[in-house]
C-alpha cells in the first residue's frame, strides 16, 4: 500500500457548459489533514462528490486508496466517511434512529462509540431531526461519517452550523483521529480554520487547484489586514518601506495596511508610538487567493 | 423493533411508507365496504338494469354488457374495477415509484445514501422491492375490504376471483409505479415525473377504452397496460397469466430501465 490516499489525475468536471473542476491533478498523502481551501463555487463540493463517485469526470480520474474511483465506489465507500456539504438529512427519523440505520448499511457499528461521539459533541439522539437546529444536525452528519471509524474522512465544510465550542471538540477530534493514522480530507472557505488543522492545503480557484502547500508557507503568504490606532498621529514616513506591508494609508491617528506573512516588523514600528488598539478586519479568500498568485513576486 | 426495521433501505422503505400505506388502506377498506353495501339495493332494482340497457350503444362497449350489472362481479366491475381501482392504484404507485429516487434526491437526501458502500443498483433494486411490497400491501387491503363487505351482505363471489382481480390491480400500478421510477431516475425531478406518467395513465386509459370503438385504434388499445389489467376480465374469469405476464413483464423492464438509467447520472446536489 503506498503512502497516497487520494490521487486526482487530470480529473476535469463539466455540468454541461457549466464549469466544476478543470485538470485537477491532487495528491493526498495517508496520515495527513489536507485541508482544501477554495471560495464558494470554486470546485470543492465538485472535487469531493466526483471521489464518492456520486458525479461522474468528464475526463480524467481519480483513485482513493487505491483503488479507482468509478470502478470500485462500493469498496471505496465502505472504507471512507463523508459529510455531505448540503447536508440533508432524513427530517422524520430521530438522530438516533438515522445512526442507526447508516451503521447497519455499513453492516453495524459500535454503539458505544457512536454514544461517545454524540456526548462529546452534545448533541441529542433522540429528537427528531426536524426539530434540530443547523449546528445539531450538522453534528448528526459528523457522527456519521465517523461512525465505522474509516481510513479516510472526506468531509465538505464540516464546521458550518457549528458553534465555536463545538468547533474546537471537532479539531480535537481530527487531532486525535490523526493520531491514529487517520486521514482528513477537508474543504473549507475559511482559512483560519484549515491554518489550525490541516498539514497541507489545497487552494482551488476557478475550478482549478492553483497551488498545493504546506500550512506554515501558506501562512508566510497569506494576507492579513491591519489598522492600527494610535494615541496621536503618526507620521506615515515611519512605516513605509516596511518587508511585507502595502496598500499603505496613514490618517492622522489611524494606519491601515495589508501585511504578506509576517507582521513582526510593522508591529515593532508601531511599538514606537502608543498603540491604542490594532483589529484585524477578516480578509476575504479570495484577495488572498488574488494576492497568492499575482503577488507572488511582491511577497518577501 | 426500531432496530429491526432499518437494517436496510428495502425495510426502511417500508417503514417510511407505514403511515401512508395504513391511511390508504383505511381508505380502500372503507370505499369497498360503502360500495358493496349498496349492491343488495342495486341488485332487487329493476329500473336500474332498464336504465343500462337504454344507455347508448358506445358506454357499453366501453363499460360491458349493461345485464351484468346487476351480478356481483358486473357491479364490482362497473363501480370498482373499470376505474375506481386503477385510480387508485396509479395514485399510489405513482407516488411511492417517483419519490422512490427522484424524491430523495431533491430532498438531498441521496448524497448521504450512496455514500454509503452500496451500488446504486442495490439501492434502486430495494427500494423498487418496497415499493412493490407498498403496492402488494394496498392490493391486499382492497381484497379485504371487498371480502368483508360481501360477507356482509351475503354477495356472491369467489374470494379467489376477488384475490385475482385485485392482484391484477397491484401489477397495473406495478407498471405505473416502476415507469415512474425510471422517469425519475432519469430525470431527478419529482414534479415532472409525477405529471408525465399520470399523463401517460389518462391516455393509455382512455386509449385502451376507446379503441373498441374507433377501428383504427383497435390494435393500439393492446399498447395500453389497461388493456392487460382488466380486458381478461379477472374478476369472472380468474387471472390471465398471459396478460400479467405481460404486466410483470414491462413493469420488469422500467425497474431494469431505471437501474441502467440511475447507474449512468450524475446525482443532484
Amino acid at each position: 500500500m503506498d503512502g497516497v490516499a487520494v490521487k486526482a489525475e487530470k480529473l476535469t468536471k463539466f455540468y454541461g457548459r457549466t464549469r466544476g473542476v478543470v485538470d485537477l491533478d491532487l495528491e493526498v498523502r495517508r496520515g495527513e489533514v489536507f485541508g482544501y481551501l477554495g471560495p464558494n463555487g470554486a470546485g470543492k463540493t465538485t472535487t469531493i462528490r466526483l471521489l464518492l463517485d456520486l458525479i461522474r469526470p468528464t475526463r480524467g480520474r481519480a483513485e482513493v486508496l487505491g483503488l479507482d474511483s468509478r470502478r470500485d465506489g462500493v469498496a471505496i465507500r465502505g472504507r471512507i466517511g463523508y459529510l455531505p456539504g448540503e447536508l440533508a438529512l432524513y427530517d422524520r427519523m430521530t438522530g438516533g434512529e438515522l445512526l442507526r440505520y447508516l451503521a447497519n448499511l455499513r453492516g453495524g457499528a459500535d454503539w458505544g462509540y457512536v454514544e461517545s461521539l454524540a456526548e462529546r459533541l452534545q448533541c441529542d439522539l433522540s429528537a427528531r431531526i426536524k426539530s434540530l437546529s443547523k449546528g445539531n444536525k450538522q453534528k448528526i452528519g459528523l457522527i456519521q461519517a465517523f461512525i465505522h471509524h474509516p481510513e479516510l474522512l472526506v468531509l465538505d465544510e464540516p464546521t458550518s452550523g457549528l458553534d465555536p465550542l463545538m468547533q474546537h471538540e471537532f479539531h480535537r477530534l481530527v487531532r486525535e483521529m490523526t493520531e491514529e493514522g487517520t486521514t482528513f480530507f477537508i474543504s473549507s472557505h475559511n482559512l483560519p480554520e484549515v491554518e489550525r488543522i490541516s498539514d497541507r492545503v489545497g487552494i482551488v480557484r476557478e475550478g482549478t487547484l492553483v497551488a498545493v502547500d504546506d500550512v506554515d508557507s501558506l501562512k508566510r503568504k497569506a494576507l492579513r489586514r491591519l489598522e492600527i490606532h494610535f494615541a496621536s498621529p503618526v507620521p506615515r514616513e515611519a512605516f513605509a518601506g516596511i518587508a511585507g506591508v502595502r496598500d499603505l494609508a496613514v490618517d492622522g491617528v489611524t494606519l491601515r495596511c495589508t501585511v504578506a506573512g509576517s507582521v513582526d516588523a510593522l508591529i515593532k514600528a508601531a511599538a514606537r508610538f502608543e498603540v491604542l488598539n490594532v483589529v484585524s478586519p477578516e480578509v476575504s479568500l479570495e484577495e488572498i487567493f488574488i494576492d497568492y498568485y499575482h503577488g507572488e513576486g511582491r511577497a518577501p | 423493533m426500531v432496530r429491526a426495521v432499518l437494517r436496510n433501505v428495502f425495510l426502511k422503505s417500508l417503514r417510511e411508507q407505514r403511515a401512508a400505506l395504513a391511511w390508504w388502506a383505511v381508505g380502500v377498506i372503507a370505499l369497498c365496504l360503502m360500495t358493496v353495501a349498496f349492491y343488495p339495493s342495486m341488485r332487487d332494482s329493476r329500473g336500474m338494469a332498464e336504465y343500462f340497457e337504454e344507455a347508448p350503444e358506445w358506454i357499453k362497449t366501453v363499460m360491458g354488457d349493461p345485464s351484468e350489472f346487476t351480478t356481483p362481479t358486473g357491479y364490482l366491475n362497473g363501480e370498482l374495477f373499470f376505474m375506481m381501482v386503477p385510480i387508485l392504484f396509479l395514485i399510489f404507485a405513482i407516488s411511492r415509484g417517483s419519490g422512490a429516487i427522484a424524491g430523495e434526491e431533491q430532498a438531498g437526501t441521496l448524497d448521504l445514501l450512496l455514500s454509503n458502500p452500496l451500488s446504486r443498483r442495490r439501492v434502486l433494486l430495494e427500494k423498487a422491492a418496497s415499493m412493490l411490497a407498498a403496492l402488494l400491501g394496498l392490493g391486499l387491503a382492497l381484497w379485504v375490504g371487498l371480502a368483508l363487505g360481501a360477507a356482509a351482505v351475503g354477495m356472491d363471489i369467489s374470494l379467489l376471483r376477488l384475490a385475482d382481480a385485485c392482484f391484477s390491480g397491484v401489477l397495473l400500478g406495478a407498471v405505473f409505479g416502476s415507469l415512474a421510477l425510471a422517469l425519475g431516475c432519469a430525470s431527478g425531478r419529482r414534479g415532472l415525473t409525477i405529471g408525465v406518467t399520470a399523463a401517460l395513465g389518462v391516455g393509455t386509459f382512455f386509449l385502451k377504452s376507446l379503441a373498441p370503438l374507433i377501428e383504427s385504434l383497435e390494435v393500439w388499445g393492446k399498447l395500453s397496460p389497461f388493456y392487460y389489467y382488466d380486458a381478461a376480465q379477472p374478476l369472472k374469469n380468474g387471472l390471465s397469466w398471459a396478460h400479467a405476464a405481460v404486466l410483470a413483464g414491462a413493469a420488469a423492464f422500467f425497474v431494469a430501465l431505471s437501474v441502467f438509467l440511475f447507474d449512468r447520472r450524475d446525482i443532484a446536489v
